[in-house]
């Protein structure tokens, strides 16, 4: 047992001690459930009781947050490297876009990994992926071509990237207990939402109907009870506001000008909604051999 | 009204030797001088004030775009800069609506230092005033305190960074240079600067001094 370890953790829980440890950044303030079981069983009752109390204190945990983060940054770095390494034809200069796409998802998934080994906690293996969505030819595959046909690959890395976007954002509020976290994950959204623009911007090139930011005016690309979650709520035309009760905008204004159809677009095109950890874990599925 | 929110609410316009004037009641006539202030606030409204600040930047910078085109910008693009102008504009209103009593007034920018009688000179301005808003954004979120304003400002931020990648690749700049980081321990992530870095970057588009120091740095 190593008391020193635990006695490091346990100040990290406690707001107070972590301001004063400003060399423990990078390390996970509030360990979840995983970490909290495997904490508690080494130790002698009595302090375990005390690492109980420190520990159990949210249902929604920033090592959870982390968890699912590395998750969803394996499946998309696996699916541009494979995408590279496959015999896939990348027109024009696009070829060189992805790769940097591809870096930077591989950035994320050190990061992060980095993050969950300094606090002590098992690094998850990366999955094995089947980015046909037929799970090693269980079943029909949901995108044949995927690396064979430069337009599959893009409507698979924008459900992909534009998932990934709803998700960090679905868990920035369990990370506002720790700045320097919710700094980096801030960080990695706004490039997985540049990531999303820019392969929204490849699909346009080809003639798709398509915009940079999420439109109900795209053509859609997903299969209802299937890929359909990647958006669903997105079309969101009015935001609930902090009292819980009103809207924005308040259902007389229309905020914008011009008809009521195009406000209505526009408001839901200006927001991106978070999306839930189970939602982004069952898109992550599809995909899990 | 509040001492502080009355100094919020006049600030743009009236100038620092009239806050003697604080104890006025805020239907009291002040008049403005050149030297004019406009105090960000304090707390969590300090930084949803500063984030409705480059909204209305934004919001009016589009704006004067679309009143006056440039002659070698097609139609289409144009049609996409409204639908930009009206991203902005919304979100404009909605952190108004989140401020309430504590919201800044409606200020006016300087776009004069800007060439926006040429699509390039459109799109260069374009790309700064986004990427700017995404590194704001990015600096930003640490400093609520609020989980509902924090997700409200994450809601924006990304379609800001949607915006953002849509004009580098109007302009043909590459995707994500100067915007990603190469090094470090942020390799990977995207640039962020802090509300004093933003507002030093943007002097020249107001024609008031902006104060931050009351915003929370951490």
């Amino acid at each position: 047992m190593n008391i020193l370890k635990l006695l490091a953790d346990l100040v990290a829980v406690d707001p107070d001690s972590y301001e004063r440890l400003s060399g423990r950044r990078g390390a996970l303030t509030s360990l979840g459930q995983t970490g909290r079981r495997a904490v508690a069983a080494a130790v002698p009752l009595a302090f375990g009781a005390v690492l109980t109390k420190a520990y159990g204190r949210k249902s929604s945990t920033i090592l959870d947050a982390f968890t699912l983060a590395l998750t969803l940054e394996y499946l998309e770095s696996d699916f541009y490297s494979r995408a590279l390494s496959s015999s896939l034809a990348f027109p024009g200069t696009t070829k060189a876009v992805i790769e940097q796409i591809a870096k930077h998802e591989q950035d994320h998934v050190a990061f992060l990994q980095a993050t969950l080994r300094a606090s002590g906690v098992e690094v998850p293996a990366k999955p094995t992926f089947d980015f046909t969505g037929s799970k090693n030819g269980t079943r029909t595959p949901l995108f044949p071509t995927v690396f064979q046909d430069f337009g599959t690959f893009l409507k698979v890395a924008q459900l992909l990237e534009d998932t990934g976007v709803r998700a960090y954002k679905g868990q920035v509020d369990a990370l506002i207990t720790d700045n320097d976290l919710l700094d980096a994950a801030l960080r990695i959204h706004a490039v997985e939402a540049r990531h999303a623009a820019h392969i929204r911007g490849m699909r346009r090139a080809l003639g798709a109907n398509v915009r940079p930011w999420i439109s109900t005016k795209d053509e859609s690309i997903t299969t209802a009870g299937v890929t359909d979650a990647v958006y669903a709520g997105e079309e969101a035309a009015r935001q609930l506001l902090p009292d819980l009760v009103n809207y924005f905008p308040k259902a007389t204004s229309l905020v914008v000008t011009g008809t009521r159809e195009q406000a209505t677009i526009s408001l839901g095109e200006a927001f991106d909604e978070p999306m839930t950890a189970p939602t982004a874990t069952s898109i992550a599925g599809l995909f899990l051999v | 009204m509040r001492r502080r929110s009355f100094f919020q609410v006049a600030g743009a316009t009236v100038a620092a030797s009239t806050l003697v004037l604080a104890g006025c009641k805020d239907t009291e006539v002040v008049q403005p001088t050149t030297t004019n202030v406009l105090n960000l606030g304090s707390n969590d409204a300090g930084v949803l004030n500063y984030a409705y600040l480059l909204e209305q930047l934004e919001a009016a910078f589009y704006q004067k775009v679309l009143d006056t085109p440039p002659a070698d910008m097609p139609k289409e693009e144009l049609a996409l800069f409204t639908e930009l102008r009206d991203h902005e504009v919304i979100h404009r209103e909605y952190l108004k609506e989140l401020l309430g009593a504590n919201a800044i007034p409606t200020v006016e920018f300087d776009f004069t230092s800007l060439t926006l009688t040429t699509r390039a000179g459109v799109l260069a301005a374009a790309r700064t005033f986004e990427d700017l808003g995404v590194a704001a954004y990015n600096g930003a979120g640490k400093l609520f305190t609020s989980k509902a304003f924090l997700v409200a400002a994450g809601k924006i931020a990304s379609v800001e960074a949607r915006h953002a990648a849509f004009i580098h690749d109007l302009a043909q700049a590459p995707a994500f240079t100067g915007v990603v980081e190469t090094s470090g321990r942020y390799t990977g992530m995207a640039t962020a600067l802090t509300p004093l870095q933003v507002i030093e970057a943007a002097v020249k588009f107001f024609p008031f001094t902006v104060i931050t120091s009351g915003l929370p740095t951490a």
